[in-house]
């Protein structure tokens, strides 16, 4: 029975870490509808920052070598986190998202998490390169002194504190004027600029609360395994994310939530009966991200919204028929495509 | 001196590589208007094709080449009917269209890890002596990538512009409502774009494998962002726009890894990927070369 009740507390401590990443994710691209590929760029950013923080000062010629080790507590290092990836994530917008169309913006940020990830990985003296960090201090035990199977319902609550405060200002945002504007800027980007907004600033805004979030999820990340290292954010992971917002329904919170418990449980769970061979270790893993990518195209195909649908008012119900009406005049062809700007 | 020369020529063995890759690419964008991310593990999907002609049929590396190509081509003729066909009838975003690849990707890659596992492979291929051409040292097998290469770009240079389905390509990616109002057949024109398209990626991930001697599942989609940076460079839905896109990242690439960390001679491209889109989005050839 412990067991399972401890089994149990792990997925859910991974469910309530992913449904953070997801969140964020959702805010850039379910509210606003930037192609933010470098999800996990910014995790890492986080997780790297927290980690860099919280561990104390690298020991001379111990098997570990890195930056900072500034020793500092738990909120310190998530607080940390988030500016971290906040800042950066101005940056990259202030340059990237004024300029560029989506595609691009998809290929530049997974090009800048390539960058990202070759860094971590080459200069060893800045967080121990390819082996990574470990041994990262677990919030607060170092008062509570639990024991390993109370902690880690320790660490669950504290993820769902955490979980729940995001999850307030996201849907906070959802709600305020400003996410209103976000979706307009989602749905026809020359009508908002023509009632005198700025669009490059609004996402600029949008992409950072992304990116905060990502950074906050990888900081708890780092925070519970007590490691982090560059395999840990290959280009996979990032998909794993957009596959669960796509999954349990974008533009809204509560399907980014379902598809961030429900993707990372379908994939861990899904897989259990098969066999293990040992002559290929990555077997079950690989299957598993094949069900992932089928699983996103079919979504995309049969149920485009996800499974929790966004929901839409009165007035977005009126808008909609308004274009419908206003876009009856185009010519459309027989493949139902209308023609290209 | 003598460094920057050896390290052009290894340029433009990379450079080979990049441009048979990078005018596949290309050419698919130019037609569809979506950008395939998949395309990496189509020449992925190549290489192990390859190994597997080896070991049941005992065919050399460049025997299976040209059932290589046939069976890439096909492959990407299935993925454009299984999935991404019914997507483009429906008329949705091009985000949609590629976020889609993404799950082919996965789909590609994972399968790929699932039967072979991550380990590196090999082909076989016999020892190759290097030889001294003026300032260059070329192995045999490295002018063999540079001589399928010239003959890929001939033949999609004569097929962009003497065939019927060149002519109706160019038309389709300079004006698609008129391509279409003239008559053009959209299901033949995306089919066949589709197989030269991933054809080619099968080509490119073969040579590919010969120049780096070990390839894993992963191989394609991480050398996907340095085509990507190419085919940015000369213009994206530019055929020829990527043939001199391939040239400077090809030459950029390994000038830059002989004289810094070679472990960043990926960031280099991507350096410059990035620095292109923000200054030149449109490619550094945009008013010349209509692919």
């Amino acid at each position: 029975m412990a067991a399972i009740s401890y089994y149990a507390s792990v997925l859910a401590i991974f469910a309530c870490i992913y449904s953070i990443v997801t969140l964020g994710l959702n805010i850039q691209w379910g509210f606003s509808g930037i192609l933010n590929f470098g999800v996990y760029a910014f995790v890492a950013i986080g997780a790297y920052t927290y980690a860099l923080f919280t561990l104390g000062k690298p020991i001379p010629g111990a098997s570990q070598t890195y930056i900072l080790g500034l020793h500092l507590p738990f909120v310190v290092g998530l607080a940390a986190a988030a500016a971290a990836g906040g800042i950066v994530a101005w940056v990259l917008g202030a340059v990237a998202l004024r300029r560029l169309r989506s595609d691009y913006l998809a290929i530049t940020t997974i090009a800048f998490s390539q960058i990202l990830w070759l860094i971590a990985g080459n200069e060893t003296w800045l967080a121990n390169g390819w082996d990574g960090v470990s041994g990262v201090p677990q919030p607060f035990n170092g008062l509570l002194k639990l024991s390993f199977n109370d902690y880690n319902f320790f660490f669950l609550g504290l993820s769902l504190v955490i979980l729940v405060l995001v999850v307030w200002l996201a849907q906070l945002l959802l709600r305020a004027p400003f996410g209103r504007i976000l979706r307009a800027v989602r749905e026809d980007e020359l009508v908002v600029e023509s009632f005198g907004r700025n669009i490059a600033s609004l996402k600029l805004r949008a992409f950072i609360i992304g990116a905060v979030l990502a950074s906050i999820g990888g900081a708890m990340l780092a925070a519970y395994v007590g490691a982090f290292n560059p395999s840990a954010f290959l280009a996979g992971e990032t998909f794993f994310v957009w596959a669960a917002l796509l999954i349990g329904g974008s533009g809204n919170n509560w399907g980014a939530i379902l598809g961030a418990v429900l993707v990372p449980v379908v994939f861990t769970e899904g897989t259990r009966f098969l066999p293990n061979i040992p002559s290929n270790p990555q077997l079950i893993e690989a299957f598993r991200y094949v069900i992932i990518g089928l699983l996103l195209i079919l979504t995309l195909k049969f149920r485009p919204q996800g499974i929790i649908p966004e929901r839409s008012d009165r007035f977005e119900r009126a808008a909609r028929r308004n274009r419908r009406l206003r876009s009856t005049p185009v010519p459309v062809d027989d493949a139902g495509e209308p023609p290209s700007a | 001196m003598s460094i920057l020369l050896l390290s052009i020529g290894f340029g433009l063995i990379t450079a080979s590589v990049i441009a048979i890759a990078g005018v596949g690419l290309s050419l698919q964008f130019g037609v569809t208007n979506f950008v395939n991310f998949a395309y990496g593990d189509f020449m992925t999907l190549g290489m192990y094709l390859t190994l597997i002609l080896g070991t049941a049929l005992g065919l050399s590396v460049y025997a299976a080449l040209p059932i290589v190509i046939v069976c890439t081509g096909l492959a990407g003729v299935l993925v454009n009917r299984l999935v991404l066909d019914s997507f483009v009838r429906k008329g949705a975003n091009p985000i949609i269209l590629l976020i889609s690849t993404i799950g082919v990707s996965l789909i590609i890659q994972s399968g790929l890890l699932a039967v072979w596992g991550a380990q590196f492979q090999k082909f076989s291929l016999g020892p190759s002596q290097p030889l001294h051409l003026g300032p260059f040292i070329f192995t045999p097998r490295q002018l063999s990538i540079l001589g399928l290469a010239v003959v890929a770009m001939v033949v999609i240079h004569v097929l962009l512009r003497y065939t019927r389905l060149g002519k109706a390509m160019r038309a389709m990616s300079d004006r698609r409502t008129l391509a279409r109002v003239v008559g053009i057949n959209t299901t033949w024109l995306t089919d066949w774009t589709w197989f030269i398209s991933t054809a080619m990626a099968g080509l490119a991930g073969v040579v590919l494998a010969i120049n780096i001697a070990s390839f894993t599942p992963s191989t394609g989609f991480g050398f996907l962002l340095v085509i990507f940076a190419a085919v940015i460079v000369g213009g994206i839905g530019k055929p020829y726009g990527a043939m001199l896109g391939a040239l400077i990242i090809g030459v950029i690439t390994s000038v830059a890894a002989s004289y810094m960390d070679s472990a960043y001679k990926d960031a280099v491209a991507f350096g410059v990927l990035i620095l292109v889109l923000l200054v030149r989005p449109q490619g550094i050839f945009a008013s010349r070369g209509r692919g």
